[in-house]
């Protein structure tokens, strides 16, 4: 290897993360005609949530229908997301984006539509008043944006890993960051930069005991919500945990699919058990159909299984072929389990939980307003790290207006501010000090402790007491952090991200113990105070630094028209 | 382990060392090494864009066990 270099690069915007909402921000921004910077972690031909491929696209379409309108889906919306959407970002950065990012999806080369009927298969679930889901094949789709991006001659920075934010005047000036495979140092300076890094995984322990077996992105790790909170930048939402329910040994996703098509939930003693908890019953819902299997699973009724026998043959085979279409290896797991298409019964569970966003109509992290700015001058957040956005659909559609609005705040920045060159050594001795140490605690050990904790404290049920010796714990971590060592930068990109998910997990806790009631349970369930108290906690918990370091917490009230 | 890679098949293009976005494998000196085995999210990105077939994924056995 050769010896690392330095780097400085200026741009007129910079997106972090390049995943789908990112790559949608590059793209506005690039057609807007600035110099645009790309970074990601990993490569962004096959990086974040849908790096292996996607099955649906959520939307309402104006065909006539009654439950196919706009103002349905914002009632829709302000249901199942109630307390944690604001219905005017939501349509800012989804309904007026929705129909250009339909069009942008099919126009750089993944068509929504089956090529042979030009029509939408549309599939209902997730307490949708109508089959909202668009089903399509979007295994490629992650490969086709990244073209699109380097056509629009956006410049791009794989294998960089973001360190910290740095500001001037309390405004953005730029970043810092090392590419995990040459140990290069990096330094940005960017008029706007654009936050898309996902949510926080791996916080959490899995079903098998594996980090990264996992539902959502195990490189997603809360980077930069650590970093933008270190910055002085508010969040949301971010007391919430999320889980799906999964097949028993493989946390993948599939949810959709299998409900989406009309496949039971059962309980051992063969009864579909959805309808004594909610009268959508499959169609609930995603939390409530969590909720559910866990009473299930408490109460010895598990195993618990997804049951496809009533299902038609075009129905099975279109199911079994989409399936892979959202994870690429999950037909290829069902075989090696011995399940077949004929109507064995597939044993499921409850995954892991997440830092995420409660609800597919909303967000969780940095907390946006309907230009998708944050509350620091030239830091933008989108996708499934902004408190408004999340899920395919917002991350199309809301990654552009990201771009967008960042693109205009952009062009009136007269010039880039500076970046202190003292701190730029402290960053850079900080960021590469783990390799130096010859013994010390190793990424995964801290990690685990992380998970222990989390999971022994603020899983599905949690209270005051739990969450307060949770914080006691994780707070005395922080001495072990000194502690850790890496052996290569593999293992110091790893490091960094431990920390995060560390520092992500103590916002969560204290976002958590202030919202003194419950809230889509599981994702918030407070045994303490377990009913929904609309009167005083309808609306977001926001989190910003302290001036000792600490979580401070306010409220922001929502309202809904009904 | 996941993944596992056919040297037979392989023509050390590199495309699933650039693609793996858990940075499991590496492209050296001609060969595909799986260095982190157990940092495999099974998304199947390496298998799917190996212009050759040289990839299959395979399961850990905590995860076909339990």
């Amino acid at each position: 290897m050769n010896a690392p270099n330095d780097y400085r690069i200026d741009t007129d915007l910079a997106v972090i993360g390049g995943g789908t909402a990112g790559l949608n921000s590059a793209m506005a921004a690039a057609e807007r005609g600035l110099k645009v910077l790309v970074v990601d972690k990993a490569n962004i031909n096959r990086s974040g949530a849908i790096a292996g491929g996607i099955d649906h696209f959520q939307t309402y379409l104006e065909t006539g229908e009654a439950w196919d309108t706009r103002e349905s889906w914002l009632k829709y919306a302000g249901r199942v997301a109630r307390g944690a959407t604001n219905l005017k970002i939501h349509e800012a950065v989804f309904c007026e984006e929705r129909t250009a990012a339909i069009e942008r999806v099919e126009r750089i080369g993944i068509p929504l539509r089956n090529p042979s009927t030009g029509e939408f298969f549309r599939t209902q679930a997730m307490g949708q008043p109508g089959p909202y889901s668009i089903n399509f094949n979007g295994k490629k789709l992650k490969l086709k944006m990244a073209r699109e991006v380097r056509r629009l001659k956006c410049k791009v920075l794989n294998r960089v890993q973001v360190s910290n934010l740095f500001l001037h005047d309390g405004e953005l000036a730029g970043f810092t960051g090392f590419d995990i495979r040459t140990g290069d140092f990096y330094q940005v300076r960017a008029k706007a930069i654009i936050i898309s890094t996902g949510n926080t995984n791996r916080m959490f322990k899995s079903q098998t005991g594996n980090p990264f077996n996992l539902w959502y992105c195990p490189a997603c790790t809360g980077d930069l919500h650590r970093q933008a909170f270190d910055a002085g930048v508010e969040l949301a939402n971010m007391e919430y945990i999320r889980m799906t329910i999964v097949p028993k040994g493989f946390s993948a996703p599939g949810f959709n699919a299998f409900f989406g098509m009309g496949s039971r939930l059962v309980n051992s003693l063969g009864e579909p058990f959805m309808e004594r908890y909610h009268p959508m019953a499959e169609g609930a819902p995603r939390n409530i159909m969590v909720w559910s299997t866990i009473q299930e699973l408490k109460e010895g009724r598990g195993p618990i299984y997804v049951d496809c026998r009533h299902l038609s043959q075009k129905d099975m085979e279109h199911l079994f072929a989409t399936l892979g279409y959202d994870k690429d290896t999950l037909p290829d797991f069902f075989v090696k389990k011995g399940y077949n298409l004929g109507g064995t019964m597939i044993e499921m569970t409850v995954s892991e939980p997440m830092q995420a966003r409660p609800g597919e109509q909303c967000g969780s992290g940095i907390k946006i307003d309907e230009t998708c700015a944050s509350n620091i001058p030239g830091i933008f957040a989108a996708g499934d790290s902004a408190d408004q956005m999340g899920c395919l659909h917002m991350c199309v559609a809301g990654g552009y207006a990201a771009g967008k609005n960042a693109a205009d705040y952009a062009a009136k920045v007269n010039a880039l501010r500076p970046m202190d060159a003292g701190k730029m050594a402290d960053e850079k001795a900080r960021i590469f000090r783990p390799l130096e140490k010859k013994s010390g605690m190793p990424y995964w050990e801290f990690e685990d402790i992380v998970r222990y904790i989390t999971t022994d404290h603020f899983g599905p049920v949690k209270t005051e007491k739990s969450l307060t010796t949770a914080l006691t714990k994780l707070d005395r971590l922080d001495a072990a952090r000194e502690d850790l060592k890496a052996d290569n930068l593999h293992e110091l990109m790893r490091v960094h991200e431990a920390t995060n998910i560390q520092q992500v997990a103590k916002i969560t806790a204290t976002t958590a113990l202030a919202r003194k009631e419950s809230r889509f349970p599981p994702y918030h369930y407070r045994a303490d105070f377990p009913e929904t108290d609309d009167a005083n906690f309808c609306g977001l918990m926001v989190a910003r630094k302290g001036t000792e370091g600490e979580v401070t917490t306010r409220f922001e009230p929502l309202s809904y028209e009904d | 382990m996941p993944p596992v890679i056919d040297e037979d098949k392989c023509n050390a293009c590199g495309i699933c060392d650039q693609h793996c976005p858990l940075d499991v494998l590496y492209l050296v000196d001609g060969k595909v090494q799986v260095r982190y085995p157990y940092e495999c999210w099974h998304c199947g990105a390496c298998r799917q864009d190996c212009p050759t077939g040289a990839i299959e994924i395979e399961f850990l056995p905590i995860m076909l066990g339990v």
